[in-house]
């Protein structure tokens, strides 16, 4: 915005708030950001914090899934005042890098920081941190997983698949028993979880799609990525995949008996497998991540805190208090999350907590999901991965049916990486 | 006689078709909201095998949780609050929706009675560029508009939305508007003229009375344009005290906290009140219209 | 009439001065970004000329999406038009239960973009679908179509879902033409030995030409700078097959932290906007840009 209309506005703007009333100057009213997941629950937890801290006031905004990252662009760069927000893995280094938000040091007592960090798991640690700053504490942490029709399995007297071939084989056994399209699978240019998802099915087999310099390598037909590409392409040429945009419409497909396999956030488990409103609740189930290594890919969602705020004493001791309330010891909203809706948690010690557990086991078999989430890696997380990875879900969703070939798709994603890296570099 | 029967049958067939294509999805819906999702999505399950129900509208108008979710150790995580916004969304949208239609009618009304009507110098290019005005995408438009509410200190009040969605609407209000005021025969503005009519008095006494069915039908579509947009809503409005219905209901559709039962009664609830009115405007139009053609 | 009298400044200003407050600073502030580089992480904004639209048009996607879009307007806009006109012929007829047709008509306008995508996903799902479920009870088929997943039928769906929205506005304009038409003429035709299709040919259709023309132009905008709907529906998928240029602008610039290659896609989409304008108004010249 020029200046002069800035001032313009900006006159505009005091003769507005003029007329409003102005709060007690010891008040602080801090602006929380978040995605509407859940609105009532968030409400309720800051309705706590406030009883707790006379004096902060919370201003809850929020925008749907698929909008926040654009929305909240749009406030960092129009200077709406923003204290704490929901951030992820993946856009954490492009955010701190261009000065949105600042570290959890410079705000919070180191010591407690510490003792934090301790009960953190590992891959979200790392999703939290930029250039060795911890920039967040967990809202969730979950990893994306295999999830299949016990009933279906049973009754074909299919084993669980343990191998990507062995998940080819079974659909391939059920297609010809009549299962038009076994496989569900999500698939939105538009969302990351359609990469995430690609990146989770490359650790199963053991692989990474970048090595230790984070250079690109999955041009190599050798490469874990590379043959998981190849086999989605194949199993989409095989009729076997039904793409899904969403998933919450994989939530009622799945529960038609029409399918047996899908990938996705743990948290749809809980949805698919909740009783008496979905027609086949209970039949699901979570497998490992089929492949050699089985690990699979574990994200974190996390409250931060910006740049502003943090420059701001007043508003930066209340924005630490804040998350410390949502995130800190002793865990009591994360824990909330995570009994009522089934969302994962990034705070260890909480595996021991009998209320989680028990509201747990009504929907996944909890030793197997705690396998998954200690084999669980973290992402390779750039200043550069998000605008890649929107360049290159593209291409990839071409391969998958048949709309280009793996190599050059693989090609071309790993020279725009390398571009990047260089560009960045710099 | 059989010409007749043969007529009576095309037009049923006529009717039911077009119930057919702009009804139906709308009472796929109503069924989904009756129907329990596990019945629902069961082809091995009649749609009334197990009755209908009233819960989901029960739960979004009093908190009362559905029934599925009462039994002991139901996981929640099917059910979304935002459900419970639907009401309050839809009074904001009301408000919005017609402060912003009333808004552009008031400001483009005569506007469009001067292009129609009058030859004035400069009128080709002020009009060309009120044509050409909305061809620049929405998403271009975002981050200056953005800007410049945030500017004028109106982010997260219904008052911005209000202006973005009125000066949306404007050019086509002009465009349609002027149409009508074209169509209006000479005779009656010669009339006003040998009457002694200003110009103000003559628009106001004569043309707008005549035409103002269409009036009231381009203030429909101001309305409808306001009610149904999304991305000024969203990202101007920020909280559920200014947000209007078109958000509420995209958040909805896209959460997977939502289940199908829910979203389709939140659906519902959206639509009725919404449909009546429009649909009571409509009928005023339309009657407005049809005593005019008989007229003329 | 004749005389050009001066600029009527108390008429006219009050409409545009507000669109003028929201376009023109916009506009250029959307121009000034596409000459330069405008990223998020990039803290300089040098001057890059043309570069950003050179990106763009070279870019993998561009073409695939310039012809979906294009194609989507040219199914769109007439589908939308010749149904909304149809509709509205009937609906002006009286006959038993006129009234509550004329309402159900307008309900697809009542609802948002994104519920109406939840519905059509539920018309066309191949899993859970209403229609391959009503087609399988009737017995027309045995396995289901893939809507949604084949590369054709894709558009097929899109293309009927987007009509759907935008038919009842059609057919509010259109019927309030309708009403302004002389209906002695069409009586004169008809004793004349005229058919239907003739009536409306040589009678009707010239009446109401001008707003067939501001429809067709509204429409092909619409459907040219649409993706909300589509967005939801597919994914812009399967593979890029309903990927539109219009979405692009929004990836360039909040996906990819491009500000400035996204502007470049929304002059670019205003500058093939402006042709499918002149196109229209070419192919059907009406007096509605006529001075009066």
């Amino acid at each position: 915005m020029k200046p002069r209309m800035k001032a313009w506005f900006g006159a505009l703007a005091i003769a507005g708030t003029a007329l409003t009333a102005q709060p007690a100057l010891a008040d602080v009213k801090l602006e929380f950001v978040v995605w509407n997941y859940s609105i009532d629950t968030i409400q309720d937890n800051i309705k706590k914090f406030e009883a707790e801290n006379p004096g902060i006031t919370v201003n809850l905004t929020d925008y749907t899934w698929p909008d926040y990252q654009d929305s909240l662009l749009l406030r960092f760069r129009g200077g709406t005042q923003t204290d704490v927000v929901y951030g992820g893995q993946d856009w954490l280094p492009a955010w701190a890098a261009a000065g949105y938000l600042a570290p959890l040091e410079d705000i919070a007592p180191a010591e407690t920081l510490d003792a934090l960090k301790k009960d953190i798991a590992g891959f979200a640690l790392s999703d939290m941190t930029y250039k060795g700053k911890l920039y967040g504490l967990p809202y969730y942490a979950d990893t994306i997983s295999f999830l299949y029709n016990k009933k279906i399995l049973e009754e074909k007297g299919i084993p669980v698949p343990t191998t990507w071939d062995e998940v080819m084989a079974a659909s391939e056994k059920l297609k010809a028993d009549g299962m038009e399209r076994p496989i569900v699978y999500e698939y939105n240019q538009e969302l990351p979880n359609f990469f995430d998802a690609f990146v989770a099915q490359t650790y199963s087999r053991g692989g990474d799609l970048f090595d230790a310099d984070k250079k690109a390598i999955f041009d190599n037909p050798e490469n874990a990525a590379y043959q998981q590409l190849q086999w989605l392409a194949d199993a989409f040429a095989k009729g076997l995949v039904q793409p899904e945009t969403h998933e919450s419409k994989i939530i009622p497909a799945m529960n038609t008996g029409k399918h047996a396999f899908t990938i996705v956030y743990n948290y749809v488990l809980a949805a698919m497998n909740t009783p008496g409103e979905q027609a086949l609740a209970g039949q699901f189930a979570l497998a490992p991540m089929p492949g050699s290594a089985q690990s699979t890919l574990g994200f974190t969602k996390f409250y931060a805190v910006t740049a502003k705020t943090a420059a701001d004493a007043e508003r930066a001791e209340a924005a630490w208090k804040f998350v410390n309330f949502m995130a800190g010891k002793p865990y009591k909203v994360a824990e909330r999350w995570a009994a009522e809706k089934g969302l994962g948690f990034g705070q260890m010690p909480l595996f021991q907590n009998k209320d989680v557990i028990d509201a747990w086991q009504k929907w996944v078999d909890v030793p197997t999901l705690e396998k998954q989430v200690a084999s669980a890696r973290a992402g390779t997380w750039t200043e550069w991965t998000v605008i890649w990875s929107a360049y290159f879900r593209p291409l990839l969703a071409k391969a998958m049916v048949g709309e280009a070939s793996v190599a050059e798709t693989m090609k071309a994603g790993a020279e725009r990486w390398n571009m990047m890296q260089a560009r960045f570099a710099k | 006689m059989l010409r007749t029967l043969a007529g009576r049958l095309g037009t049923f067939a006529g009717a039911m078709l077009i119930l057919l294509f702009t009804g139906g999805p709308v009472l796929m819906s109503l069924t989904g909201s009756l129907v329990p999702d596990r019945v629902l999505f069961d082809e091995n399950k009649g749609l009334l095998d197990e009755g209908i129900r009233f819960d989901n509208y029960r739960y979004i108008f009093t908190g009362e949780l559905p029934d599925s979710y009462q039994q002991a150790g139901a996981n929640r995580a099917m059910i979304s609050q935002t459900a419970r916004q639907v009401p309050f969304a839809l009074v904001n949208s009301v408000q919005i929706s017609f402060s912003a239609a009333l808004l552009a009618l008031l400001l483009a009304t005569p506007a469009a009675y001067m292009y129609a009507r009058v030859a004035f110098r400069g009128k080709k290019l002020t009009f060309m560029f009120l044509i050409l005005s909305p061809l620049v995408p929405t998403v271009a438009l975002v981050t200056p508009i953005y800007m410049t509410i945030e500017a004028m200190g109106l982010l997260g009040s219904k008052l911005g939305i209000i202006f973005v969605h009125a000066v949306k609407a404007i050019p086509f209000v002009v465009l349609i508007i002027s149409v009508f005021f074209r169509k209006l025969p000479v005779e009656l503005f010669e009339a006003a003229q040998l009457d002694g009519c200003t110009r103000m008095q003559t628009f106001l006494r004569i043309a707008l009375p005549v035409a103002l069915p269409s009036v009231a039908a381009t203030g429909l579509f101001a309305f409808m344009l306001s009610y149904a947009e999304f991305m000024f809503s969203m990202v101007l409005s920020g909280d559920s005290g200014s947000r209007p219905i078109s958000v509420v209901m995209a958040a909805l559709a896209r959460n997977t906290d939502v289940s199908w039962g829910l979203l389709n009664a939140s659906i519902f609830i959206a639509i009725v009140p919404t449909l009546i009115l429009v649909a009571m405007v409509w009928r005023f139009v339309v009657e407005g219209m049809l005593r005019g053609a008989i007229k003329g | 009439m004749s005389t050009i009298e001066r600029f009527p400044a108390a008429w006219v200003l009050p409409t545009l001065i507000p669109v003028a407050l929201f376009t023109i600073y916009p506009v250029a502030e959307a121009l000034w970004t596409s000459l330069h580089q405008v990223m998020v992480l990039m803290p300089d904004q040098p001057f890059v000329g043309l570069e950003n639209y050179k990106t763009v048009i070279f870019g993998d996607y561009f073409a695939d999406a310039l012809r979906n879009s294009l194609l989507f307007v040219l199914f769109c806009a007439p589908l939308v038009v010749i149904i909304g006109t149809a509709v509205a012929l009937f609906l002006r007829r009286p006959f038993f239960g006129a009234g509550i047709v004329r309402s159900v008509v307008l309900l697809p306008w009542v609802l948002p973009g994104a519920i109406s995508a939840v519905l059509w996903v539920w018309v066309f799902h191949p899993s859970f679908g209403v229609l391959n479920g009503l087609l399988k009870s009737l017995g027309l088929i045995e396995r289901s179509i893939p809507w949604l997943i084949d590369v054709n039928l894709v558009f097929v769906s899109i293309v009927a879902a987007h009509v759907w929205t935008q038919v009842p506005f059609a057919v509010v304009l259109v019927m309030a033409a309708l009403s302004a038409t002389n209906e002695e003429a069409i009586e004169a035709a008809k004793i004349d030995g005229a058919n239907a299709l003739q009536r409306f040919r040589f009678i009707t259709f010239p009446q109401i030409k001008a707003m067939i023309v501001v429809l067709l132009i509204y429409n092909a905008l619409t459907a040219f700078t649409a993706y909300d709907l589509v967005y939801a529906m597919t994914g812009g998928g399967p593979g890029t097959a309903t990927t539109l240029l219009a979405f692009q602008i929004w990836r360039e610039s909040f996906s990819m932290y491009d500000f400035g290659a996204g502007s470049a896609v929304a002059f670019i989409v205003v500058a093939i906007s402006a042709l499918l304008i002149l196109a229209i108004s070419k192919a059907m010249p009406s007096d509605l840009f006529e001075e009066a």
